[in-house]
């Protein structure tokens, strides 16, 4: 379970201080187990602040994020082992091997010997990926690069798991792979949480959806409840009409 | 096994697998070590050669033909026949008109046994003259004495004899000035080679990582701070440290192929002295690494570090120097990084025995400072400045 209460976080630009940048305001919202969240927002909404502050990567002005009840900010290291990321900017390690670097991810969530084996043979497998293990990452294209970022972050199975838009740059297939992943993780009840730009994918996958917009919560629900209180019958336009104005989600 | 094991130990391993797969870098740390030797072997050939040189010396003989003997050892000893001068010293020794005359009777007077008189002609008021007139003096003694000490063998005289006392002389003097030069210059390449050959994974694993977006990812994990820094040091500095041994065994090789006698220095890098640099310059490495690492991580881009890591550079290359123009030095100087170790180093190669409350004195003080740098880094690493390259 990962809940959100009260995120404010400002870059200042210490030059400038009209420069500075209001990124959260009062963000809050809760990811529960056994459910796909999606949050969606769009850009500079402060999507990507606040996913960063739930590793722990920034720390909030206001507020706090706590995985699985641990505040970040108190027990960042405890709060991180029940976490699986997928970051908004991944690289890899390019003189390693794909399957070098699922184990190293594996390795620091403190797994090893033939448990380790099993579960990267595992993951391998879930997201068809064995042919590329033995390869150093170096010529990788976007797909597999995401690929071995996805696979690294899923290897110990983490009760929950942050996506920062994971499909950007999978072709159909890798798509639709991800998604059956996220559904079985969903049925062992596990809490995944995501961030994207994809209408089609969030009302297909979301059990639930968080729309964010200038660093608070614009409006959650059910996609079929955000589309009934914008009065519309696609997402996307739901989408729009929600963060077109602030006086419609006050409702 | 715990997990703070096999954390710092996947950690780890994948430091050294980054490091030792970065064949360019690897090449550029330790090729530092391999060209050094070759540069300061070549270069200390030709400073010896030029200091005990002996230039040819020309001489006008008169009546050579009586004795070739002796010609023949004097132009061994690079005294030759005026008749051999190239043209552009021709007016010199013209000039300085040395003269041997060899009489008519040599071979007669030779086979007899009776003394021989050979002249030498030179104005001896001429300064260029007393050096080329001594050479002639000492070739021509010794000529002389090989052939008594045939004679006294052939009668059944042990030559010995002729040599009762014997004086041993011993140099005191402080070793020259090209001695300490050369030591001076392999004591600051030590120092170099410390900095130099980790400078590349240090960079790279710090700012390099982070540039290329994996250092994020790796911040995100549940691993201490503490653990990564110590990770990339160890890998940083493991480099650093295979560069210094290569660099000293390299070295103390081919040190055996200068004879730094014929410059009355000795200087020898004996496995025992060998294994005291290498203890006093692994407490180095790790500084340098530790130091390179901590203004890395600091600088916003890869571009900014390189050059801010270069510039770090300039601290081993100018500690040493300064402390050669100190006359003074002040006690607290042997304890500190660097410069402590340069001092000890110094004394190695000047053949003084290694004051070894100074060895731990001044690596004790490197190790702690070391450490303190670590943990302001693993602290840093925590701040979403230092992460995210803020200003």
């Amino acid at each position: 379970m990962i809940e959100v209460f009260n995120l404010h976080k400002s870059f200042i630009d210490k030059k400038d201080k009209k420069n500075t940048v209001k990124a959260l305001d009062g963000l809050s919202f809760t990811a529960k187990d056994g459910e796909i969240t999606g949050i969606l927002g769009p850009n500079g909404a402060g999507k990507t602040t606040c996913l960063r502050t739930l590793y722990g990567l920034l720390s909030a002005d206001e507020g706090f994020a706590t995985i699985d009840g641990i505040k970040v900010t108190e027990d960042p290291i405890a709060a991180r082992a029940n976490l699986g990321v997928f970051p908004d900017k991944f690289g890899l390690y390019e003189r390693l091997t794909a399957y070098e670097q699922i184990d190293y991810f594996a390795s620091l969530h403190g797994m090893t010997g033939e448990t380790k084996k099993q579960a990267i043979a595992q993951v391998l497998k879930d997201l068809d990926m064995e042919e590329l293990a033995h390869r150093k990452t170096v010529g990788f294209s976007q797909g597999q690069r995401m690929k071995v970022t996805l696979a690294q972050a899923l290897v110990h199975q983490p009760k929950n798991f942050v996506l920062d838009e994971p499909t950007r740059g999978l072709d159909v297939m890798s798509t639709r792979v991800l998604r059956n992943h996220l559904a079985k993780f969903k049925a062992k009840g596990h809490c995944i949480l995501f961030s994207s730009h994809v209408m089609q994918e969030v009302a297909a996958l979301c059990d639930r959806v968080i729309i964010v917009a200038n660093g608070k919560v614009a409006a959650q629900g059910t996609p079929q409840e955000l589309c009934d209180l914008a009065g519309e019958e696609q997402l996307e336009d739901a989408f729009v009409k929600l963060i077109g104005s602030d006086e419609g989600v006050a409702a | 096994m715990n997990l703070d094991f096999i954390q710092l130990k996947a950690l780890i391993v994948k430091e050294y697998k980054e490091a030792f797969r970065d064949k360019r870098a690897l090449m550029a740390a330790l090729g530092f070590a391999i060209l050094a030797p070759i540069m300061i072997v070549v270069g200390t050939k030709i400073m010896i050669e030029k200091s005990v040189d002996q230039p040819p010396v020309y001489i006008k003989f008169t009546g050579a033909e009586y004795a070739p003997k002796l010609i023949t050892h004097l132009s061994d000893n690079n005294i030759l026949a005026f008749a051999d001068i190239p043209e552009s010293d021709q007016a010199i020794w013209d000039d300085r008109n040395i003269a041997i005359e060899i009489p008519e009777d040599y071979a007669q007077n030779m086979a007899e046994g009776k003394p021989i008189k050979i002249h030498l002609k030179a104005d001896y008021t001429d300064k260029a003259v007393l050096v080329p007139v001594s050479r002639i003096n000492s070739a021509v003694r010794e000529f002389s004495m090989t052939i008594g000490y045939k004679r006294l063998q052939l009668r059944g005289v042990d030559v010995r004899l002729l040599n009762p006392i014997k004086l041993v002389e011993q140099d005191t003097a402080k070793p020259d000035a090209t001695f300490m030069m050369i030591a001076m210059i392999l004591g600051m390449y030590l120092m170099l080679a410390a900095f130099m050959s980790g400078l590349s994974v240090a960079i790279d694993s710090s700012a390099g990582e982070r540039e290329r977006n994996v250092l994020e990812m790796l911040l995100c994990q549940p691993v201490s701070t503490l653990k990564i820094v110590i990770a990339k040091l160890i890998g940083a500095s493991t480099i650093s440290v295979i560069g210094v041994v290569l660099l000293l065994v390299l070295t103390s090789i081919s040190v055996g192929f200068i004879d730094l006698t014929k410059i009355g220095a000795t200087f020898s890098l004996g496995l025992s002295s060998t294994l005291v640099l290498i203890l006093l310059l692994i407490p180095i490495c790790f500084f340098a690494s530790a130091l390179q690492l901590f203004f890395a991580f600091q600088a916003k881009s890869f571009k900014e570090a390189q050059s801010t890591v270069t510039m770090i550079l300039g601290v081993p290359a100018f500690i040493p120097f300064v402390l050669m123009m100190m006359d003074d030095r002040p006690q607290w100087l042997s304890w500190l990084p660097i410069a402590g170790q340069s001092l000890i180093i110094e004394d190695i190669f000047k053949g003084v025995d290694v004051n070894w409350l100074a060895v731990f004195t001044t690596s004790g003080v490197t190790i702690a400072i070391t450490a303190v740098l670590v943990l302001i880094l693993a602290q840093r690493l925590k701040s979403e400045k230092v992460v995210m390259a803020l200003s």
